[in-house]
């Protein structure tokens, strides 16, 4: 055993929940140590999730417009992707943030310590460096308040062979190779994206999604014009299938028929079993917290059978001077929710009356078209029993998107039927990420119907839409002719 | 398809505009017959309405804060129909009242496990980090941190806003009407949270939380309430209970007969009435101006009662009509009553002043909280024998301990002392109660 580190607050993961937590501490005077298994802070969402995933996805957007514009007279000729320098235009965007974050810390005087941390007792963290690393070697940290932070990790499917093309998100975001044909597994915002993501850069896409839809948690009429898009580009979306067994054939071995590749999968949809070939695999099924590997049981932590460590609203777990935020304390698993989560536990901790303030937590799936929504959606609405209104504006009357070249968005806004308050919205199109900010700001504050049709939304914008749909249910839209209810 | 039933209030007493401070059910909820649906909170009882039917609940009318009475519809219930035929209403949907008045006297009692319409209602846990508490305030996020920072919940201020909303200067004006004195209409637990910073004890030892049951923080905040506003001054005084003792024991199983306990308690609140009568600021209330008394010309007097529940004041009404018996009848009946939950909220309504006997536990003295809007109330503690100086010798007296609490605001130290001097003196000679 080398240093014992006695801290006031000790941060268990640096992650966009972590290091908003470890940061706040430290600025409201607290002495903080940020501890980090992997080399460069951030997390999943700076080093292999959202950072890089959106850098790639403004390429495919590049790539699609590129091509789509070629029947408009701009022809730039066929796109020729190398891999290489995207690669490394894409670590340099992720490292300009992580470095930004190193720095952040050093001003703060936010102790880093990199290492996997575990419990020794209520009061005790184990931290071993990872073998060769630095000369960290093993530490005690001694804290009064720990946050765990230490969020999730993708699951697999059983089936799944151990091989280099069966990949994960974080396997597919390095760029290895672009695969003639690729088998997603997965129709959720990761499985899509990635989809979205190699069919621009030139793959052959097939989807295989367990349940009868895309994008589970967002209404169907949303995720219609996504699907719709990627039935006419895709070798196949299928719903309500399973994939029972993917087998790698190597190189060496004999392959009798000529159609299959060099990975087989077997799927079992309504139509019954078919065995189709494919060069990769990628496996988006979710993720999982990582709540059983941190030794919380030394701490006394209740960790439940999930993964997850139950909190209150002060982000307090069982144990009242230990704090878990993030994906580790309870879904959505975004990192946006936990950045807000982390402030709160830096706060409490520092003696202030925090809490979770946020009504709602906004979701966007980075996909061609984006889709994205926020608070109560229709689905929910209709099996909770809830009275509301709606009003839908369709992008094909908005002169920005038809600019874009693109027609097939919408926005929904759902009312309470009784006060006209905004209960939720969704949006699908391009940008549709940046209009549902609008909604967010919409719900917190309790605007209703009319508040956002008489606000004065730029012309010519995406963001029109949102007040236009705000416009139909009132009844007062001009940029539309709807026959008198 | 189920009959939809419109669930309203039914009779609770010679109450009117009582106010809701909680609905323990939300549309989408399954009830059963007895369920619980709403709180509601008068002066000094709370009282939890149950479901008459058993069924969903579809839409509920009423919300935190609004003054409801009789008849008010509360929420409609797509009733459950049993084995097809429609349930019967259930005969007795009278409210079960708890609480809830106030006395210092609360021997130590193991607390246990609350019956689960008292037991704190736990918000369930929220798949997304939904905010419970005032869930529908219209507030923006800067007013909720605000307001969570002063401790206040959004839903008992009321928006001065457009459209009702909850500006920063609404929840300032609230604190500062909360600190202003005893219009605070909080209920407890609510409101103004204590100034005492959040201690992790976990640091020094192994701890639990235990919440408090609903009728505990209500006392909570009544006793707080009379302790902080009322200027309590306490009396101490003995009277020599020889006679009284030896009269009761003669009359004890002849009462026994009857199926009256003939306790010294029924003999404290006769000798109280004689008290009272010759001193009648003692059985006053202050004008909510403070500027005059009203004087009662009826005897009603409460007594503490110790439940598991917690603690309830009952009354017991015209005490001075009444005979020994009687008395000690009813306060063996409302007593049971008490510890059975099954007190109605008139029960504990029209007290003049109480008496809070903690003469089976022990002890020899102690200074118990007023009860508003009385000003004054008799603590008893255990009679013992001692050696009395009768002016040949010591001869030896059963002396029973008084403590009188009282209002300073209203009745003067001489008039205290002479108050319980003359208890002393009518439980020393019983006779005087025939006087």
């Amino acid at each position: 055993m080398s240093a014992v580190e006695k801290t006031e607050v000790a941060v268990i993961g640096a992650g966009p929940g972590g290091y908003a937590c470890a940061f706040r501490a430290a600025d409201l005077g607290k002495k903080t140590v940020l501890i980090e298994r992997y080399p460069d802070l951030g997390g999943v969402c700076l080093n292999v999730g959202c950072i890089p995933s959106k850098a790639l996805l403004h390429v495919a957007r590049l790539i699609d417009e590129i091509r789509a514009f070629k029947q408009h007279g701009i022809d730039l000729g066929t796109p020729r992707i190398e891999t290489e320098p995207l690669r490394s235009w894409t670590e340099g965007v992720v490292r300009r943030l992580t470095g930004g974050l190193k720095t952040l810390a050093r001003q703060r005087r936010v102790t880093v310590l990199h290492g996997t941390a575990t419990f020794r007792s209520p009061h005790e963290l184990h931290v071993t460096g990872a073998p060769g690393d630095q000369p960290q070697g093993e530490h005690l940290v001694s804290f009064e308040h720990a946050v765990i932070a230490a969020g999730s990790q993708a699951t697999s499917i059983p089936g799944l062979p151990e091989d280099p093309r069966i990949l994960d998100s974080t396997a597919a975001l390095r760029l290895a190779s672009i695969p003639k044909r690729l088998l997603v597994i997965g129709g959720g915002v990761i499985g899509l994206e990635m989809a979205c993501l190699y069919d621009a850069l030139g793959s052959e896409i097939t989807v295989v999604e367990l349940t009868d839809r895309l994008l589970a948690g967002c209404d169907p009429d949303i995720v219609k014009p996504l699907e719709r898009r990627l039935r006419e580009r895709y070798a196949g979306v299928h719903l309500a299938t399973r994939v029972l067994a993917v087998e790698a054939h190597m190189s060496d071995t004999h392959i009798s028929d000529k159609d299959s590749g060099e990975l087989s999968a077997r799927l079992e949809g309504q139509a019954g079993p078919v065995t189709q070939g494919f060069d990769a695999v990628l496996c988006a099924v979710g993720r999982r917290p990582n709540g059983h590997r941190l030794g919380a049981e030394l701490a006394g932590v209740s960790v439940n059978e999930a993964g997850y460590i139950p909190i209150d609203a002060q982000m307090r777990t069982n144990v009242p001077h230990i704090f878990a935020i993030g994906d580790i304390a309870r879904p959505p698993l975004l990192a946006h929710k936990a950045a807000h989560e982390g402030r709160v536990a830096a706060e409490v901790i520092a003696g202030h009356k925090s809490g979770f303030e946020g009504r709602v937590v906004p979701s966007v799936a980075y996909t061609d078209p984006e889709i994205a929504w926020v608070g109560l959606t229709e689905t929910e609405a209709v099996a909770q029993g809830v009275r509301y209104g709606k009003g839908v504006f369709p992008w094909a009357a908005n002169g920005r998107s038809l600019s874009y070249n693109r027609s097939e968005g919408l926005t929904k806004l759902l009312f309470d039927e009784s006060d006209h308050r905004l209960l939720g919205m969704a949006a699908c199109g391009p940008n549709a990420g940046d209009l549902i900010a609008e909604g967010t700001l919409a719900i917190e504050m309790g605007c209703d119907a009319r508040d956002i049709a008489l606000t004065i939304h730029p012309h010519p914008t995406l963001s029109e839409t949102v007040g236009q749909a705000a416009e139909v249910f009132e009844g007062t839209v001009t940029d539309l002719y709807l026959p008198r209810r | 398809m189920a009959p939809v039933r419109e669930v309203v209030l039914p009779d609770i007493g010679d109450f009117k505009d009582v106010e809701v401070i909680e609905v323990l059910v939300k549309p989408g909820d399954d009830v059963e017959t007895e369920t619980p649906l709403i709180t509601l909170e008068s002066d000094k009882a709370t009282m939890e309405v149950p479901s008459p039917y058993a069924g969903t609940v579809q839409s509920i009318q009423v919300k935190v804060g609004d003054r409801i009475s009789e008849g008010t519809v509360i929420l409609t219930l797509a009733e459950r129909s049993a084995g097809g035929a429609s349930a019967a209403p259930v005969p007795d949907t009278a409210t079960r009242a708890t609480i809830a008045t106030t006395s210092a006297a609360e021997p130590p009692a193991p607390t246990p496990a609350l019956p689960a319409a008292l037991a704190e209602q736990r918000p369930p846990p929220l798949p997304s980090a939904e905010v419970v508490r005032g869930s529908r305030a219209h507030a923006s996020p800067s007013v909720r941190r605000f307001a969570r920072e002063l401790g206040v919940d959004l839903g008992l201020v009321s928006g001065s806003g457009p459209k009702g909303r909850i500006l920063k200067d609404d929840v300032t004006a609230f604190t500062r009407k909360a600190l202003s004195g005893p219009v605070i209409s909080a209920p407890a637990g609510k409101g103004l949270v204590s100034a005492v910073p959040p201690i992790d004890f976990s640091r020094f030892g192994q701890t639990e939380l235990r919440p408090l049951s609903k009728v505990k923080r209500i006392a909570a905040e009544h006793l707080h309430r009379s302790w902080s506003t009322i200027p309590h001054v306490t009396q101490f005084d003995e009277a020599d209970i020889t006679e009284l003792e030896a009269f009761r024991q003669a009359k004890r199983k002849e009462a026994a007969q009857e199926d009256i306990k003939l306790t010294l308690l029924a003999f404290l609140l006769k000798a109280t009435v004689v008290a009272l009568k010759r001193h009648p600021e003692v059985n006053s209330s202050l004008t909510s101006d403070g500027e005059g008394l009203v004087l009662k010309r009826y005897f009603h007097i409460g007594i503490a009662v110790n439940t598991d529940l917690g603690l309830f004041v009952p009354v017991i009404r015209d005490v001075d009509q009444k005979g020994l018996y009687q008395v000690a009848a009813e306060v063996q009946a409302l007593s049971a009553r008490a510890r059975a939950g099954k007190i109605e909220p008139r029960e504990l309504q029209g007290g003049c002043f109480t008496v809070s006997s903690l003469g089976g536990v022990g002890g020899t003295g102690f200074t118990p909280i007023i009860n508003p809007p009385e000003v004054a109330i008799l603590g008893v503690s255990r009679a013992a024998m001692r050696p009395v100086h009768d002016g040949q010798g010591f001869a030896p007296r059963l002396i029973l301990p008084l403590c009188l609490s009282y209002d300073h605001r209203v009745i003067d130290g001489v008039a205290a002392a002479g108050f319980t001097r003359l208890l002393a003196e009518v439980l020393s000679d019983i006779r005087h109660i025939l006087l």
